[in-house]
């Protein structure tokens, strides 16, 4: 039969057409695993293997290395840990307060920075971004004593006579959050600024000519082009900066130690106490760090589909 | 082109050899051969307990030629973190031969990682020793902790600042909180010093009130939470409100500003260890100016007593490092008997032993200038002996966090102490169920 006769043709020539391709393609092939065989075993070793056992750990609880199997208990503790529920309810303050506050500064900044007829910009553009290179802990310890009751910024304000009695910065449960969350944005504005600067540099000057010619005034300019045309790279920014904020730990521990009775408290200083402060409770610990895990995921999710859908 | 390409090379060979440099160093340090008699020791405060391993080094080193020991200062939140982390994976790499550990935590070492200290009841004799120290160093039976210094708590206050508010020596004399806070306001109004600073983070000042009336956060089991019920908390944290309503307390927010506060002359009395006497006594200004009391009691509660303890430490022989033998030698042939290193060490540091045998040294005889005469050695050993024994069991930390809350919420908020109090019970009794 004809099909037949075609097919059986066609097998024939398959197995000359396969040998012919799988040569070539099996060099490929075994040149790409060979390639990638030492960063698969890499990442999954010290990525992949500690997220399993971290996960595995999550289910056991006890001191130190009395370790033992409990199943879901200690997610089911977390509902009814009073201190984690503050822990969490800190973070969130400090990501919905800080990243938005951010991220507008940082877009000011760096519009304001991109404009050709500045002097020293230079300048300008490495002193913003120097705090992102310091030290965390230096800048800590710096903050604690700038912040503290008789510190600078109380003689300042003080002498300015903008106050009449020293701001508790670090011992007040409302002001120690506003410390926290001053020293996250000084440190990392800078930082989220170089991104939209190099985003900005992609923008076309002869849109904001003929904006300008169309008569839009410099704010309407900013929200009609400057925010949509950055708009993948600010929603880049806000994912990273929303993922650092969740794990919030050093200016945390360093300024104010969880702050006066848990007010600063982060859920990664809340992991580290469980850990090394406490008797320690590795279990638990994991399982409070998976919920880091969730909550960035979440965030992260929410956070492409409401912004990255233009694709 | 040429110069970047120098500079790039230049730039290349000094990070190659920097890299180089880092990983000789760590070679040379990591190993404690058990070879060549080395012993390396953990201790936190180069003012106390750093100076006191230190005699003890120089007294075994001239005995045993051929020992080498190491001191190495750390802070005690990185020591506990580094002990934590090794003992829980199982690894001594890193690890010293013997660490200093603060009283409260002992107990979470000793269940968390049986097997990693050293039994010690054959090398010291336990009768040698205060019997409340006995109770936070043992376990199982065993005794494995060399206690080493009494933290025990007295009042250190300015008598030229009293004198000034209307107080004599004589009126600091077994006082109740109460009456501290009333001289605190008059110190207050006369002299415009505060009275004491206070940390919002550190409940030390509850402890002490606590333990002045043989209580503690947990009851005498050491792992039922005892805070509901509890007549001396519910009585120090009433007192706690008072003083931080009073306007008579300097807030501070760490240990640099603690210290700094009375080395300035910012604060008129200082109720806490007796350690902090080699902070106090560096502000040579002021020698002369300050003396000590015993520590102030609850006045509404019958038990409590003019005695009462805070922090305190005991050295640990880690089992599987090195040569533990040697180590726990060490420890036996210092701390664990050595009158004349008592002896010394509570002229430099002012130590109060838990050694019963150094109370009959000379230096414990000895009035000391900086205190105006007073034989403060004398004063603190008596009232070492007073100390209300408790056992701290293993969440001190953990219920004082989950208090620090409650604290808050009682003195910024003004939630009623009984239900705060009840509603931290729960949270403590959920956190130690483990």
């Amino acid at each position: 039969m004809p099909i037949s006769k075609g097919l059986t043709y066609k097998k024939e020539a398959k197995p000359m057409k396969f040998l012919k391709k799988s040569k070539l393609s099996k060099n490929y092939d075994k040149f790409g695993w060979l390639f990638t065989i030492p960063s698969i075993v890499i990442i999954g070793s010290f990525v992949f293997y500690p997220m399993i056992q971290a996960f595995i750990t999550s289910l056991k609880s006890g001191m130190g290395n009395n370790l033992r199997f409990v199943g879901i208990a200690n997610y089911a503790r977390l509902f009814t840990d009073n201190i984690f529920q503050k822990s969490v309810v800190n973070t969130l303050i400090y990501l919905v307060v800080q990243v938005p506050i951010m991220i507008l500064l940082a877009l000011f900044i760096s519009v304001l920075l991109n404009d050709k007829n500045l002097k020293w910009k230079a300048f300008f553009r490495t002193a913003i971004f120097l705090p992102c290179v310091t030290s965390l802990v230096a800048y800590s310890v710096i903050f604690k004593s700038l912040f503290s009751n008789d510190g600078l910024m109380n003689k300042i304000l003080l002498n300015l006579h903008l106050l009449n009695t020293p701001i508790e910065w670090i011992t007040s449960p409302f002001w120690a959050k506003i410390t926290i969350i001053i020293a996250i944005t000084w440190r990392w504005t800078g930082y989220n600024m170089i991104f939209y600067l190099a985003g900005l540099q992609n923008i076309d000057p002869s849109i904001y000519e003929a904006a300008k010619i169309d008569g839009a005034t410099s704010v309407k300019q900013f929200f009609s082009i400057t925010v949509p045309l950055l708009k993948p790279i600010i929603l880049f920014t806000t994912v990273m900066s929303t993922t650092g904020t969740l794990q919030l730990f050093d200016e945390v521990m360093n300024i104010t130690k969880g702050g006066p009775g848990n007010a600063t408290t982060t859920i990664s200083q809340y992991i580290y106490n469980l850990s090394f402060k406490y008797t320690p409770n590795f279990g638990y610990a994991a399982a409070v760090s998976y919920t880091i895990v969730i909550m960035i995921v979440v965030l992260s999710l929410i956070q492409f589909k409401v912004a990255g859908d233009d694709k | 082109m040429k110069t970047k390409k120098l500079i790039a090379i230049a730039l290349t060979v000094v990070m190659t050899l920097s890299i180089a440099g880092c990983t000789k160093k760590s070679k040379e340090s990591t190993t404690t051969d058990t070879t060549s008699k080395k012993l390396v020791i953990w201790a936190w405060d180069g003012t106390f307990n750093v100076v006191a391993a230190k005699e003890a080094k120089a007294i075994y080193e001239k005995e045993n030629a051929g020992v080498d020991v190491q001191i190495v200062e750390m802070a005690q939140d990185d020591i506990v973190q580094k002990l934590n982390t090794n003992l829980s994976s199982n690894t001594t790499e890193g690890l010293p031969n013997i660490v200093l550990i603060e009283d409260y935590r002992v107990q979470n070492f000793l269940t968390s990682y049986p097997d990693s200290f050293k039994d010690m009841s054959s090398k010291i004799k336990a009768a040698d020793f205060m019997d409340y120290k006995l109770k936070s160093d043992s376990s199982n039976g065993k005794l494995y902790g060399v206690p080493f210094d009494s933290g025990v708590a007295a009042l250190f206050y300015r008598t030229d600042l009293l004198k000034q508010a209307g107080y004599e020596k004589s009126d600091m004399e077994n006082i109740t909180w109460e009456k501290f806070i009333e001289i605190g306001k008059a110190v207050k109004a006369k002299t415009g010093k505060a009275m004491l600073t206070m940390d919002p983070n550190d409940l030390g000042i509850l402890r002490i009130m606590m333990q002045s009336a043989g209580q503690w956060y947990v009851k005498e089991d050491g792992t039922t939470v005892n805070l509901e019920n509890n007549e001396a908390l519910k009585e120090g944290i009433k007192v706690y409100k008072q003083l931080m309503e009073s306007g008579i307390v300097k807030q501070i927010s760490d240990w640099d500003q603690f210290v700094g506060a009375f080395q300035k002359g910012e604060v008129a009395s200082v109720p806490t260890g007796c350690w902090i006497s080699s902070s106090i006594i560096k502000a040579t200004d002021q020698s002369g100016k300050w003396a000590v009391a015993a520590i102030p009691k609850l006045g509404a509660v019958k038990s409590s007593v003019n005695a009462s303890n805070i922090g305190g430490a005991s050295w640990y022989v880690l089992d599987k490092v090195g040569d533990s033998e040697l180590a726990s030698d060490f420890l036996a042939k210092t701390f664990g008997t050595n009158k004349d290193l008592m002896n010394t060490l509570a002229d430099k540091i002012n130590l109060t032993s838990t050694l019963k045998a150094s109370s009959t040294t000379e230096n414990y005889q000895k009035s000391v200038e900086f205190y105006g005469g007073q034989k403060i050695l004398q004063d603190l050993s008596k009232w070492t002996s007073e100390i209300p024994s408790v056992n701290y069991g293993l969440y001190t930390y953990t219920i004082e966090d989950i208090l620090t809350g409650t604290v808050q919420s009682i003195v910024k908020d003004g939630a009623d102490i009984s239900t705060a109090l009840k509603d931290a019970q729960k949270q403590a009794e959920a956190a130690a169920i483990n």
